[in-house]
């Protein structure tokens, strides 16, 4: 049985109208129990629900953000925003380059929640003035207190509650952290063409680097720096649930992109590289990001990589 | 030689660094220097008042009318025990921590993940060695007494710092 992660089955939304749907408790723990996480349906035994057993939306919606909050901690400590820019950075050099565009790039981060990689970007202007920064989530709640914390810090960027491929302005880039495993079988694949088709220019998706290693890395973190049960019972099943290397670079390679991987094992040290990005380019953009990343560009492969390894 | 006042003083340090932990994960904000001062201040008021708990405990055992210098020299010994398995430890985050502001990103990542998160777990043992310490370096029932309620004071640290200012669930 696949594991589940808790926060994925709590919360749930119309995809067409966005709107709030009823969770009912027993439901999900009989989900949690039927993939055999009965310590999951345990912590979802715990939460609040009214007397018709749906899960309290308030309650849910104020422990999300608490989890999200303790989360960005882990962020934080990894540097997880060094080490984007370390890639944007050169990327958006790389897309200076070719396009020579005037007005405003525009970076997008799918499924941002609490926003940190925004309002970070946005707090120390890594990218340069003329990258506008849009964080865009499912979670209306999420982006409301994403927004909330930009505006208490006077940050530039913006968010926006929906679904990020139908924004009315077009991206430059998209990026994301820590989603990428949350899209299974087909939806993986769906969700590069989405982009693909998009008029972007780039893509630029980081997650947990799948190693064996993982789990019991991410247990031992959530454990040392996260409270929230839930919190804890994620992360470690993000780690378990995270794509490999293969997997990441046979769906991002679509029509339209050529499909980069950054830091694939056995190119990195697994202790230093706790997340790597799967980037997908226009094709004449990956000769100026190679430029770009100058040195740094050996260890980004595309899908002959697969066929290399498994000589 | 004594090893109150560096015993005194790497709990005190540990207070301020608990204060810190107390409060992170707790505020989303991106700057936030002057929260963290401020929860570190915590955890060092905080942990000034619980040390006050093993120091009583030790001058109520030197002040019993038994053999005061035996007492004095037991828990002496003791207390060089204590400190020893507590030194390393210390070295080895104050080592790991200068790793993780001086290096690139990558080798701060390998620092926090081989080194400073698995040593925040590992704070109980590190005290239960300490103890181990105290009894084998002839501190005796008087050392393990005193060394247990200071190891039992900053571990409470964190959690009280949290539950006081930084508890914002149900």
């Amino acid at each position: 049985m696949h594991q589940l992660e808790i926060s994925d089955l709590i919360t749930a939304v119309d995809p067409h109208t966005g709107r709030r749907l009823p969770v009912r408790r027993t439901e999900v723990i009989q989900q949690l129990r039927e993939s055999g996480d009965e310590r999951a349906a345990r912590i979802v035994a715990g939460l609040a629900a009214d007397q018709d057993g749906v899960l309290d939306p308030h309650a849910v919606d104020r422990l999300l953000i608490s989890v999200h909050t303790e989360l960005q901690r882990l962020s934080e400590e990894l540097r997880i925003g060094e080490r984007l820019v370390h890639v944007l950075g050169p990327l958006f050099t790389a897309i200076r380059a070719a396009a020579r565009q005037t007005g405003a790039y525009r970076l997008v981060d799918v499924g941002c929640g609490l926003g940190y990689l925004v309002r970070w970007l946005a707090a120390t202007d890594a990218l340069g003035a003329d990258v506008e920064l849009v964080g865009v989530d499912l979670d209306a709640t999420l982006v409301g207190e994403a927004d909330r914390l930009a505006r208490a810090e006077g940050l530039t960027c913006r968010f926006v509650h929906g679904n990020a491929f139908d924004l009315p302005e077009a991206a430059t880039v998209y990026v994301s952290t820590g989603v990428l495993h949350h899209f299974r079988g087909s939806a993986l694949a769906d969700f590069f063409q989405a982009q693909a088709a998009s008029p972007a220019h780039a893509f630029c998706h980081f997650d947990i680097a799948a190693t064996p290693l993982a789990p019991l890395g991410a247990w031992i973190f959530h454990r040392a720096r996260m409270r929230n049960p839930l919190g804890r019972h994620d992360g470690v099943v993000s780690a378990r649930r995270a794509h490999s290397d293969e997997t990441l670079l046979r769906a991002a390679a679509v029509p339209g992109i050529r499909a980069l991987l950054y830091e694939p094992r056995g190119t990195a040290n697994p202790f230093c590289t706790t997340l790597r990005p799967i980037i997908g380019v226009r094709p004449h953009l990956e000769a100026p990001l190679r430029r770009a990343l100058g040195r740094d560009a050996r260890h980004m492969v595309g899908p002959e990589h697969l066929v290399e390894a498994g000589r | 030689m004594t090893p109150a006042i560096p015993l005194v003083l790497l709990g005190l340090a540990d207070a301020a660094f608990s204060g810190f932990r107390a409060y992170a994960g707790s505020d989303a904000r991106i700057r936030k220097r002057r929260a963290n001062a401020r929860a570190a201040l915590r955890g060092l008021a905080v942990g000034a008042v619980l040390l006050l708990a093993p120091m009583l405990t030790a001058a109520l055992l030197l002040l019993t009318p038994r053999d005061q210098a035996r007492t004095y020299s037991a828990l002496t010994a003791g207390g060089l025990g204590y400190l020893f398995p507590l030194i390393v430890y210390a070295s080895a985050v104050l080592l790991l921590l200068a790793a993780y502001f001086a290096l690139p990103f990558r080798a701060s990542t390998l620092a926090m993940v081989i080194g400073l998160g698995p040593l925040t777990l590992l704070r109980p043992l590190v005290i239960a060695a300490a103890c181990l310490g105290a009894v084998l370096n002839g501190g005796g029932g008087a050392a393990l007494l005193v060394g247990t309620i200071a190891g039992a004071a900053v571990l409470c640290v964190e959690p009280a710092v949290h539950r006081r200012w930084y508890h914002h669930g149900p």
